[in-house]
């Protein structure tokens, strides 16, 4: 299991890169942040670029900062480091429970939230965390800088709408209003792996009732999935288990096209959409009456 | 003076055993741990060229051309083979049963994906896998069989053009009036089970080095090889070469539990160094072949099976139908893993009465082979599922339903139906001390609770036999003969008085290494630091098998013991010469030689071995001065299978009872192991610490069996589970804490009393682990009888369950 022969350059700026990408076709080259999916993928020779292209040396991707908005991340920065950081677990403990949930410490400890964005695998935790949390994602190319809704980022299977010129180069997350109650679960065959489903929603309470309700899932679709017509249907009634329900077999009813495997068939993962869906609104809920009376 | 192996602790020339028996920490660790002893990939021999494999995509096609021109004209390539080249310098497999071998490239045709059909030695693994691409193989694809029913059918697309038929074996071996039980049974049961296709992963994959001199035709083959000799015998048989011209240097391997076949890739690095004038040839098999084509893959099974039981609640009689499915050809002894349940076949009960309606069948996947257990563990997941149906339908308790069919303790050695001897057990007792462990009763309190939450949550009490110490004899039934399993040490004494033992079976993580240090040490009153374990090739070493079928630890302690008897005797020749008295007035304890009524007169073994060596001119001419001796041991008394399959054939018979707690989820069916107990004994226990740590590993590769681990090929007999991605084997996350008691019931039959115990807990854990689930389900009126219990599959039968009891409701 050895790549096919390919050329390797690290440059170590922005410009750097973009110039190598003007200097090749860009299909030929591919860009390589931690690897964790790239290496398998070039070593099966299922990808076999003329370039591969390693971002890991290049200054300023890496980096984890507060704006006013919110948190914005640098593509580079690994999955290890958004672990330990306490802005992240504070202000955005949704992202850091996704980013524990994926696989273990040696993946974390190289693979980055930009080469998981990009990736974009339907499985993957981040897209869909990306999704309820209105992240943008922004790239640059020698064309320039373009920032995109993480509802237009992610196409389909493996696929998002970057141009094979662009780099991504951070990640944007707005500050969730106050007292928004959230949840993730998955579904997967062993601890560490790729969900089978996962479900993530973030949720206000005011006097009982659901406010601005964001509900996205992953590993049913070709992509991470977001509901905005349960979303609709959640808006402004009660958080009862039995709009919660409702919300869920929505939700079910609303994936197109299940994936199907050995492992799971379109069926299952039709089904766990529902069951993870109506976990998630019931802890976000709690989660969010909780945030309610302590305030 | 004859020598004899002592049967128990107490037999030992000492005092009291300082090591035997105890948890010393293991000799051989250190070296495993740090990567610091060398693996096969380790080794850089002058000239080595790099083997890279290519492989059928598919199933079942005729190659109608091989065109190889562009690949050996890549830089870096020296040689190309094909099926040709096997054809010419090798013959078909011989580990298979007679006729369904095959060449280790294909020739004609393509029996399953992953065959090779070409192979290339290069500068570097690299460049070889370039060249790979170069080689343009024309195939014609042929309709495959997937499934062992349709294979069984005249019209099945036929696997192997030498056969007339894709069955193997159809035979149905009867042990008693197993119709006449049937007939008088107050109560029958009848069920099906599926076993899927599952196998070793061990954490290195299959190595070898082969250098093929052309001048003196000698083959040397650098390997990660778990029974260096059989494996050399095997490359003999297949290069028509005598045995004493193969040798096998076998290298410390990560693991192995059977998966280390690699004979096809073995015998194609041959060819390439055949045909590179002798040019070492190196190849490492990597884990995406080892996962589609390596030697991993095991017990492929569709059972029948019947259980009576009498009045009293006795179990009178079993059926079981067996198809397995062997994939493409047999090659690796996947075949004798059907055989193997009759070593143990009526498992812990008095089942007088028995039979085995047995079919191999060949399809177009993967040839299975070897893996940890070696059969009967998915023979006693149906045996223990059958136990249940049994108990729940007649309103018993699985424990004491288990127990009222137990062979009485009194009993032994008894003989079961399918022909074997069991050497010793005290099966109530093992039952006590884990229904103490894991406080039964408060496990079936809290289940009454939890069920009247409506949570699904279950007790499983499962048992078995391991049968250990294997022997050959067990396997002619399916036409494989075997040569015999020796196993040998030689125990040598230097001129400073330490030991060293040579042996012919390389680390491998079982801490056999620390075993044989323990042994000599308590006999010679050595520490173990004065005892060095090496290993040595197969045309150096003492004859030997090495690990599998759960029997170097006994099968080394009678060989160790052996040769130190061997010494001793001749220690005390030399000591009666130099005291001047007779052999018959020396004796040996402690470490030290005295003459008997004679205080102060002694000598130690290190003096002893020193004066033997420095001053042999005292010693009369007919005493050999060296104080060395070997000894090979072989299992007494087994006997050649009879017309029914019958024979003593597994020395040791050691006993287990689990006890797992498990709640599913009823919306996602998954599965939570919350309590996992156990017990069990092997007999005396010559490292705890030792059997501890291969309990553990293999009740985690049982709870991948029951839980997770599947390779799955579609209707076209593609594979879908080809990396690890997709064939999930457990995690050090997926492992229960695990309770564990033990009970040390001595066989009579072994040394020091010892019994097989290194395959374990994999015999009990998928059918404890099934039964726990299944008795969660049964409120639900549902029951799984498909291993692995995939979530998917549970969530399916709750649903259907739940289903059929609304609609139920609805009619009423
Ligand atoms: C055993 C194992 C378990 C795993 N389990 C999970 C899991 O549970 N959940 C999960 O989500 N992931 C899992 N992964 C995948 C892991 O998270 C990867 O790290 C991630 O998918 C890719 O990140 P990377 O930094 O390694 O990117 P790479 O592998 O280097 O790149 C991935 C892709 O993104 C592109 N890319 C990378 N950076 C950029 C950029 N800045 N701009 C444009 N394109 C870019 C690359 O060209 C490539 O196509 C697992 C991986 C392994 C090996």
């Amino acid at each position: 299991m050895k790549s096919a022969p390919f050329e390797y350059v690290a440059p170590s700026t922005i410009s750097g890169v973009l110039e190598i990408l003007g200097q090749n076709d860009p299909d030929e080259v591919k860009l390589m942040a931690g690897g964790q999916s790239l290496m398998p993928l070039l070593n099966m020779r299922l990808s076999r670029p003329a370039l591969v292209l390693d971002l890991g040396r290049v200054a300023d991707l890496d980096f984890i900062r507060e704006t006013d908005q919110g948190v914005v991340i640098g593509a580079m920065t690994t999955k290890r480091a958004v672990e330990d950081s306490e802005l992240i677990l504070r202000e955005h403990p949704l992202f850091w429970e996704s980013t524990v949930a994926i696989g273990h410490p040696p993946i974390r400890n190289r693979g980055t939230v930009g080469g998981s964005m990009a990736q974009a695998d339907p499985a993957s935790e981040y897209p869909a965390v990306a999704l309820v949390l209105e992240a943008e994602l922004v790239a640059v190319s020698a064309r320039g800088e373009r920032t995109i809704p993480a509802d237009d980022f992610f196409v389909t299977y493996l696929t998002t709408c970057l141009e094979p010129d662009e780099v991504l180069t951070e990640i944007r997350i707005p500050r969730l209003a106050p007292r928004t109650g959230w949840a993730f679960q998955e579904v997967a065959r062993r601890h560490g792996d790729f969900a089978i489903v996962g479900a993530t929603a973030t949720l206000g309470l005011e006097a009982g009732v659901a406010v601005e309700p964001r509900i996205a899932v992953f590993g049913a679709g070709d992509r991470a999935l977001r509901f905005p017509s349960a979303e609709s249907l959640l808006a402004g009634q009660p958080a009862t288990d039995e709009v919660i329900d409702e919300v869920a077999a929505q939700v079910a009813a609303a994936v197109e096209d299940p994936l199907d495997d050995a492992h799971a068939s379109a069926d299952y993962r039709r089904h766990l959409a529902g069951v993870l869906v109506g976990r998630v609104l019931r802890e976000a809920a709690v989660r969010a009456a909780e945030a309610s009376t302590g305030a | 003076m004859a020598i004899e192996i002592p049967k128990n602790l107490d037999e030992l020339p000492t005092t009291r055993p300082r090591y035997v028996g105890r948890g010393i920490r293991r000799v051989e660790d250190v070296g495993l741990l740090t990567g610091r002893v060398e693996f096969v990939d380790d080794v850089v021999l002058p000239r080595m060229l790099h083997c890279a494999i290519l492989r059928s995509p598919f199933p079942h096609a005729r190659i109608t051309g091989v065109d190889t021109q562009a690949a050996e004209a890549l830089e870096g390539v020296a040689a190309v083979v094909t099926g040709e080249d096997a054809r010419r310098w090798s013959l078909p497999a011989q580990s298979s049963p007679e006729g369904w071998g095959t060449h280790c490239i294909a020739g004609d045709k393509v029996h399953y994906v992953g065959e090779p059909v070409a192979a290339v030695a290069a500068s570097s693994r690299r460049v070889a896998e370039d060249a790979l691409e170069l080689i343009e193989v024309d195939y014609e694809p042929l309709e495959p069989v997937a499934d062992p029913f349709k294979a069984m059918k005249p019209e099945s697309p036929q696997v192997l053009d030498a056969q007339e038929t894709n069955v193997m074996l159809d035979r149905v071996f009867t042990w008693g009036d197993v119709d006449g039980a049937f007939a008088e049974a107050a109560h029958v049961f009848q069920e099906k089970f599926r076993w899927n296709r599952l196998g070793a992963n061990p954490t290195e994959t299959f190595g070898c080095i082969s250098e093929w001199d052309p001048m003196s035709l000698d083959l040397t083959i650098h390997g990660s090889i778990q029974s260096p000799g059989m494996f050399g015998l095997g490359r003999a048989a297949t290069f028509s070469l005598p045995s004493n011209k193969v040798n096998i240097i076998s290298h410390a391997h990560g693991g192995s539990f059977g998966g280390k076949g690699g004979t096809r890739g073995c015998d194609i690095s041959c060819l390439l160094s055949r045909k590179v004038d002798g040019r070492p040839v190196k190849w490492i098999e990597d884990r995406g072949e080892y996962l589609l084509s390596g030697g991993g893959q095991a017990w492929d099974r569709h059972y029948e099976v019947a259980l009576a039981v009498d009045a009293q609640g006795i179990v009178s009689g079993l059926k079981v139908g067996l198809v397995d499915d062997l994939g493409a050809t047999g090659e690796a002894y996947g075949a004798i893993s059907a055989a193997k349940p009759l070593a143990a076949f009526t498992g812990p009960y008095t089942i007088p009465v028995a039979q085995y309606d047995l079919k191999l069948v060949a399809t177009n996947k993967l040839p299975c082979g070897p893996y940890r257990g070696m059969g009967p563990p998915p023979h006693f997941f149906v045996l223990e599922q059958m136990m249940d149906i049994a108990a729940r339908s007649l309103g018993e308790d699985p424990a004491e339903f288990r127990r009222k069919n137990f062979i009485p303790a009194d009993q032994f050695p008894y003989t079961i139906a399918s022909g074997n001897e069991y050497d010793s057990g005290n099966y109530g007792e093992v039952l006590d001390q884990v229904l103490a462990l894991s406080d039964y009763s408060a496990l079936r309190a809290a289940q009454v609770e939890a069920r009247a939450e409506g949570r699904l949550v279950g007790v499983g009490v499962a048992n078995a036999i391991e049968p250990g110490v294997f022997d050959w004899n067990a396997y002619a039934i399916v036409g494989m003969p075997g040569t015999g399993v020796p196993e040998g040490a030689t125990v040598n004494i230097d001129i400073l008085g330490n030991a060293t033992v040579r042996v012919g079976f390389s680390l491998e993580g079982q801490g056999q290494y620390t075993l044989v240090c323990q042994l000599v040490a308590d006999y010679f009153g050595y520490e173990p630091e004065n005892v060095r374990v090496v290993q040595l090739d197969t045309q150096s070493a003492p004859p030997s098998f090495g690990p599998g079928g759960s029997r170097l630890g006994v099968a080394i302690t009678g060989a160790v013991l052996g040769a130190c008897e061997r010494i001793r005797e001749k220690m005390a020749r030399v000591v009666a010469v130099l005291m001047q008295s007779e052999p018959e007035n020396i004796e040996f304890m402690d470490g030290k030689f005295t003459l008997k009524g004679a205080p102060g007169a002694e000598m130690t073994v290190a003096e002893v071995a020193g004066t033997m060596l420095a001053r042999s001119d005292l010693l009369p001419p007919d005493i050999d001065p060296r104080p060395e001796a070997t000894h090979v041991w072989t299992a007494a008394g087994r006997t050649p299978a009879d017309e029914e399959g019958r024979a003593k054939s597994y020395l040791t018979a050691a006993h287990a009872v689990h006890i797992v707690q498990v709640e599913i989820d009823p919306e996602t069916g998954m599965v939570e192991i919350q309590r996992y107990c156990l017990a069990d004994d092997c007999g005396t226990r010559l490292n705890p610490d030792t059997v501890e740590g291969q309990t553990e590993g293999s009740v985690v590769q049982g709870i991948g069996a029951a839980l997770l681990e599947e390779y799955v090929y579609d209707e076209d007999a593609q594979p879908l589970t080809t990396s690890f991605m997709d064939y999930l084997m457990p995690t050090v996350f997926d492992a229960p804490k695990l309770e564990m008691v033990a009970v040390e019931t001595p066989s009579p039959f072994t040394p020091l009393g010892a019994k097989g115990c290194g395959e374990g807990a994999i015999h009990t854990t998928p059918a404890a682990v099934m039964c726990a689930i299944n008795d969660a389900l049964a409120p639900l009126g549902t029951s799984a009888r498909e291993v692995p219990a995939a979530p998917m599959r549970l969530w399916k039968l709750i649903k259907e369950a739940r289903e059929r009891a609304s609609d139920e409701n609805n009619n009423y």
